[in-house]
């Protein structure tokens, strides 16, 4: 459906030419941070076997820094390398990482929730025109087709606050937001429309969890949804525990997300999760003025209160 | 003498998390002060607001429930300062996120019911009792526990017929 969608817009390629100034920034700043020893690792992307595809790299020792590339197979979020669940690479020390505007966000994310400490931490920023899309095939280059929902509606392309940027961008083709589209047709629907819409992509799931490991703020040692005395979330892939695993998850990320729709992009079984992450923010703009950010914020919105909030719905 | 019980065809289902300090004693009071009001409702008891998770009401829905009220203390006479405050956002919330999974609203209330509000308690469990009883009996998540998954389906004959023979 979403592709469908992409395939009517007619198919232009995207200015990434910036990309390989980026990934020699990227390589010169990784070299010089671990010869002077400012950091002891750098977390980044290298190139994956097949030509054409990118995947996560932590590089420890300068002479590798030229392994790192930025490409538009660059779709890792590599924030979640960051957080407590992932503790090995943390013990090292100080680390550097590479960062897109929205991976900064999950970051700042993770500062605001005391995950991380900005002073732990070299952020790479780049400047990034877009990502690949799921279903986007390794070889061809980005275009305004196969470029991944959440950078059609992006707004951190060239992100603030980071340590040093790579590249710069040149003007970016204006795109349709297609994610807030669907969402607009979503809320039009009635209630019984959208239970079966949502009935129908949870039924997929497998519960693989996918969407679980790939969050950066999904990094709990003990999700409530695995236990089982008392158990919160049926954990069969059965309608029922799939309907309420997935209503925990978006409800356990509201006011938190960072919208870097990572969840959607490692679902196997194509769940615009998304969505959910999106509803719950807008709504959480809506009520309380909260937005995810390229600042850490002290408190999220559900983690703070005013007086003075609304209680229209209670009698 | 009690007035003779009126007879329906449905008797709804409601399950009300209600904090120890207000709501709760908020419902014994019309207890002790002998006010009537449908049975239908099943009260539990929380510490507060603050504790009611909203995994809870969701678990209320799977087991069966027809309705689920929320109720606690009025805001600023939480028991410890300020845990309706955080369940009032966080509710606010779970509103917004079960509308758009596509959960009738009318099934879910809030409340806020003082120790001293008996009668204010009848009211709202007699006013949603009799909403739900109109609407009928909440299908949706019911029907989600009876359901299999796409893979269990028995489509084919052949899956059927072997379903069948298992002794």
């Amino acid at each position: 459906m979403n592709n469908m969608a992409q395939k009517i817009e007619a198919t232009t390629p995207i200015d990434t030419s910036s990309y390989a100034s980026a990934t020699e920034a990227i390589r010169a700043e990784a070299a010089r941070l671990l010869t002077e020893g400012s950091v002891t690792a750098v977390i980044g992307y290298r190139s994956g076997k097949r030509a054409g595809t990118a995947m996560p790299a932590i590089v420890t020792s300068p002479e590798k820094a030229a392994e790192l590339i930025f490409s538009p197979s660059c779709v890792n979020n590599l924030a979640l390398y960051l957080t407590k669940a992932k503790k090995d690479i943390r013990k090292t020390g100080k680390v550097a990482i590479v960062a897109k505007g929205c991976d900064i966000k999950a970051l700042a994310g993770l500062m605001g929730e005391s995950q991380l400490k900005r002073e732990e931490v070299v952020i790479l920023a780049v400047a990034c025109a877009g990502v690949k899309g799921s279903g986007a095939a390794t070889g061809e280059p980005l275009t305004t087709a196969n470029i991944a929902r959440k950078c059609r509606e992006c707004t951190v392309h060239t992100p603030q606050g980071a340590d040093s940027v790579a590249g710069s961008l040149s003007t970016l083709p204006e795109l349709a937001p297609l994610e807030a589209e669907e969402l607009a047709r979503l809320e039009a629907l009635t209630p019984a429309e959208r239970w079966s819409f949502w009935k129908k992509h949870f039924s997929r799931c497998v519960r693989c969890l996918a969407c679980r490991q790939v969050c950066p703020f999904c990094y709990c040692e003990q999700c409530m949804c695995d236990r089982n005395r008392p158990q919160a979330v049926e954990t069969t892939p059965r309608p029922a525990g799939n309907m309420a695993w997935h209503i925990v998850r978006a409800m356990h990320l509201s006011g938190r997300c960072a919208s870097c729709a990572e969840c959607e992009r490692a679902c196997p079984m194509d769940i615009p999760l998304n969505l959910l992450n999106r509803k719950m923010a807008q709504e959480l703009k809506e009520l309380y003025g909260h937005e995810a950010g390229l600042k850490p914020k002290e408190k999220g919105p559900l983690a703070e209160y005013r007086e003075d909030d609304d209680q229209s719905f209670i009698k | 003498m009690h007035a003779t019980k009126q007879q329906h065809d449905f008797e709804p289902k409601i399950v009300s998390f209600v904090c120890t300090w207000c709501t709760y004693a908020g419902a014994d009071l019309a207890g002790t002060s002998r006010m009537q009001y449908p049975a239908n409702v099943r009260v539990i008891k929380f510490p507060c607001t603050g504790r009611i998770d909203p995994v809870f009401i969701l678990k209320a829905f799977q087991k069966g429930a027809d309705g689920v009220l929320v109720s606690g203390c009025h805001p600023g006479d939480c028991h410890y300062m300020a845990g309706n405050f955080h369940a009032r956002r966080r509710f606010a919330a779970f509103r917004k996120l079960l509308e758009f999974v596509g959960v009738d609203l009318a099934r879910l209330e809030f409340s806020w019911v003082s120790a001293a509000e008996g009668g204010k308690w009848v009211e709202v469990v007699t006013g949603l009792t009799e909403s739900i009883r109109a609407m009928g009996p909440m299908t949706e998540f019911k029907e989600l526990k009876t359901e299999e998954h796409w893979s269990g389906q028995l489509e084919t004959a052949e899956l059927k017929e072997a379903y069948d023979s298992i002794p």
